[in-house]
């Protein structure tokens, strides 16, 4: 279970007005302010907004990776400021950065990711055969992740987010950049992880994306919430009759539609 | 329109950081680094390719330099411009085992152009006038500026001077005079070099090159494993598991070591090898690179190999990409090699500070292996608290950087 409380997150941004400028002059920018959900076991929770809204920061400080400025966030009642060793461990994530090891075999790739979730060698060598197995990678397993399509990287980054089996799992964007075919079987294996009991966060600029997977949508628009809710909530709350129209009219633009 | 979170029961547990530190993860991280710069075929190949041949190359070239010169010096040829009025000389020319050219054609030309190293003109009136004791002229045209001519003409010089030497003690002894009255005063040298010496200054240059091993061997892999880490975007993902910076600060740099000590120990070994390979003693240089000398230098560049990963990496981890960061190592990398060439050119004594600045240090003291000094305790010291001291500062300041919210927000 993941719990919010109003998180908040600024950024200070260093500025050159030309490249000759002796003196840069800093902005602040206000990333996440207030922000407040929950996300349930056993439920899938959409994080939606256009691009720039604070999703990724927001995950980000949920995966203990920025220290939030303000209020709290807990994972299984683990704080994600102070006790970062508990939830790192309970954690899996597959953030804005997907970047593998290229040198390295898929296998490789996931069961590194593992020893480092403190699986012995055999442990965690039976785990990568297991998620190359349920993610249809066996014929690439041995191969260096170099010459990888992009489908096929996302999912050595999805079981390499898994591999320590993990209660909660957070995914920024997990379906940028892929086909239909690829959407296809990660919106399975979201739905997997969801029959499985897992918690599951993930953050998408796309409606039909949430709509198709999500039992519960947070609508985040410069860095505030602006709904949350269910899908048959929103549409109550909106009066509108398509998911599409309740977005636009929540974040008051159509900016995040076409982006 | 926000919903109110709902309250928290579990109660905060702060894990002190220093015990999360784990000694398997450490070593996962370093086995996974290493493994993966080994992958690297290529840069790992050209790497250690470049620091191994280094050391065997200059040997050889030296060898071949100095046996040219040898064999050149040996099976002279003279050329003699009217050569039939001095007999004499052409018989002692000879008798040193040189072959005579007698009346070269545009012997000035050829000289200048390279043709010949030099050429002997002996005047008309050379008989006449050392029949009368008059001064006989004989001229050595040479191009001084060539420095491939030079030993042979000095050579030849040497030869006419004896001979002519000889000659004058001779008209003294003849005239019942003793020759030691021409010579006054007699200046002797004593050079206090030992042979070792003598041979380890030609080979001063192994110091640097085998510094240079230290150097160049881990900037290829400390690059990958910082700058590359932000580049290929894993660093976010590995910040995500319980792995802690230190962790990782210290995988990577124990890993990019590793690769730094094979590159150092292939290079001693390649001039282990290359000097043994070469007959030094032909040279008439009593050189030897034996188990002492290496182990002296092993353990001089053993805690410098060790050092220069940590600053390479706290460099490293500076760029967003690989090529940022290589672009500023170039200008520290090169400074770091001008450091032993201040001290080669340096006509003044070495102040005492110099054994303690990084580099300069290691230079001072290979040498002195070279030539089987003994070494102070206080500059063993220094070999080994100078760089433990700077490593552990990179290291902390790695640690430091890699853990920073601005590596990521920054990209």
């Amino acid at each position: 279970m993941i719990e919010v409380c109003d998180l908040c997150k600024a950024f200070t941004v260093r500025e050159r007005r030309s490249t000759f400028a002796l003196r840069a002059s800093t902005r602040n920018v206000v990333a996440v302010d207030r922000v407040s959900f929950t996300a349930h076991d056993g439920e899938v929770t959409g994080l939606l907004g256009p691009n720039g809204a604070g999703k990724t920061t927001t995950l980000r400080m949920l995966s203990t990776l920025l220290t939030p400025d303000a209020g709290q966030a807990r994972i299984d009642g683990a704080d994600v400021a102070s006790e970062q060793p508990r939830v790192r461990r309970s954690l899996g994530v597959l953030g804005d950065a997907k970047g593998l090891y290229w040198r390295l075999s898929a296998r490789e790739n996931i069961a590194y990711f593992g020893r480092l979730h403190g699986l012995a060698a055999p442990q965690a060598a039976r785990r990568a055969d297991q998620l190359i197995d349920e993610l249809g990678l066996a014929a690439l397993a041995e191969r260096p992740t170099q010459g990888f399509s992009q489908g096929e990287r996302m999912k050595v980054a999805i079981a390499r987010a898994l591999v320590h089996n993990p209660q909660t799992v957070l995914l920024d964007e997990p379906t940028n950049g892929l086909d239909i075919m690829a959407t296809r079987s990660m919106r399975e294996l979201i739905r997997g992880l969801r029959a499985a009991g897992k918690c599951v966060l993930f953050s998408s600029h796309i409606m039909q994306e949430v709509a198709a997977l999500c039992d519960r949508i947070v609508i985040i628009d410069r860095g505030r919430v602006v709904f949350n809710g269910t899908p048959s909530e929103i549409l109550a709350a909106s009066g509108k009759r398509s998911l599409e129209d309740a977005f636009v009219q929540l974040i008051g633009s159509e900016e995040g539609l076409f982006a | 329109m926000t919903t109110v979170v709902e309250p928290t029961v579990a109660t905060i547990h702060p894990t002190p950081k220093a015990a999360d530190f784990s000694w398997a993860r450490w070593l996962v991280v370093t086995q996974k680094e290493f493994t993966d710069l080994l992958r690297d075929r290529k840069s790992i190949f050209w790497a250690l390719f470049a620091v191994a041949i280094s050391g065997p190359l200059m040997v050889g070239l030296m060898y071949w330099l100095t046996t040219a010169v040898m064999d050149r010096v040996d099976k002279l040829t003279v050329p003699i411009v009217n050569a039939q009025f001095a007999p004499d000389l052409v018989r002692t020319i000879e008798r040193q085992g040189m072959k005579i050219d007698a009346d070269p054609p545009d012997y000035e030309s050829r000289v200048k152009s390279g043709e010949l190293d030099f050429a002997l003109v002996v005047d008309t009136d050379f008989t006449e006038s050392l029949a009368a004791g008059r001064p006989a002229r004989i001229t050595l045209i040479t191009e001084r500026s060539r420095d491939r001519s030079a030993p042979l003409a000095g050579r030849v010089s040497s030869v006419l001077n004896a001979w002519a030497n000889q000659m004058g003690r001779e008209r003294l002894i003849l005239r019942g005079v003793s020759p030691v009255l021409a010579h006054p005063v007699q200046v002797e040298e004593l050079d206090l070099a030992t042979p070792e010496q003598r041979g380890s200054r030609l080979l001063q240059f192994m110091s640097f090159y085998a510094l240079f091993a230290g150097l160049m061997g881990a900037i290829a892999a400390a690059l990958d494993v910082t700058a590359g880490e932000r580049e290929r975007q894993t660093l976010e993902p590995l910040l995500t598991t319980p792995v802690t910076t230190l962790e990782l600060t210290l995988g990577k740099w124990l890993a990019v070591t590793g690769i730094n000590l094979i590159a150092v120990t292939t290079s001693l070994l390649g001039f282990v090898l290359s000097l043994h390979l070469v007959p030094l003693d032909r040279l008439g240089l009593p050189f030897t690179f034996g188990l002492a000398e290496y182990a002296g230098f092993m353990a001089v560049l053993t805690p410098f190999a060790c050092m220069v990963p940590a600053v390479l990496l706290a460099f490293g981890a500076a760029g967003k990409t690989a090529k940022e960061a290589q672009s500023s190592l170039q200008m520290g990398v090169s400074l770091i090699g001008l450091l032993p060439l201040m001290s080669m050119v340096r006509q003044t004594r070495a102040p005492w500070w110099d054994a303690w600045v990084p580099v300069n240090g290691q230079y001072a003291v290979l040498n002195k292996v070279l030539r089987a000094e003994t070494i102070a305790t206080h500059e063993w010291a220094a070999m080994l608290a100078i760089p433990a001291l700077i490593g552990v500062v990179a290291l902390y300041a790695l640690s430091r950087r890699l853990g920073d919210e601005r590596m990521l927000a920054g990209r």
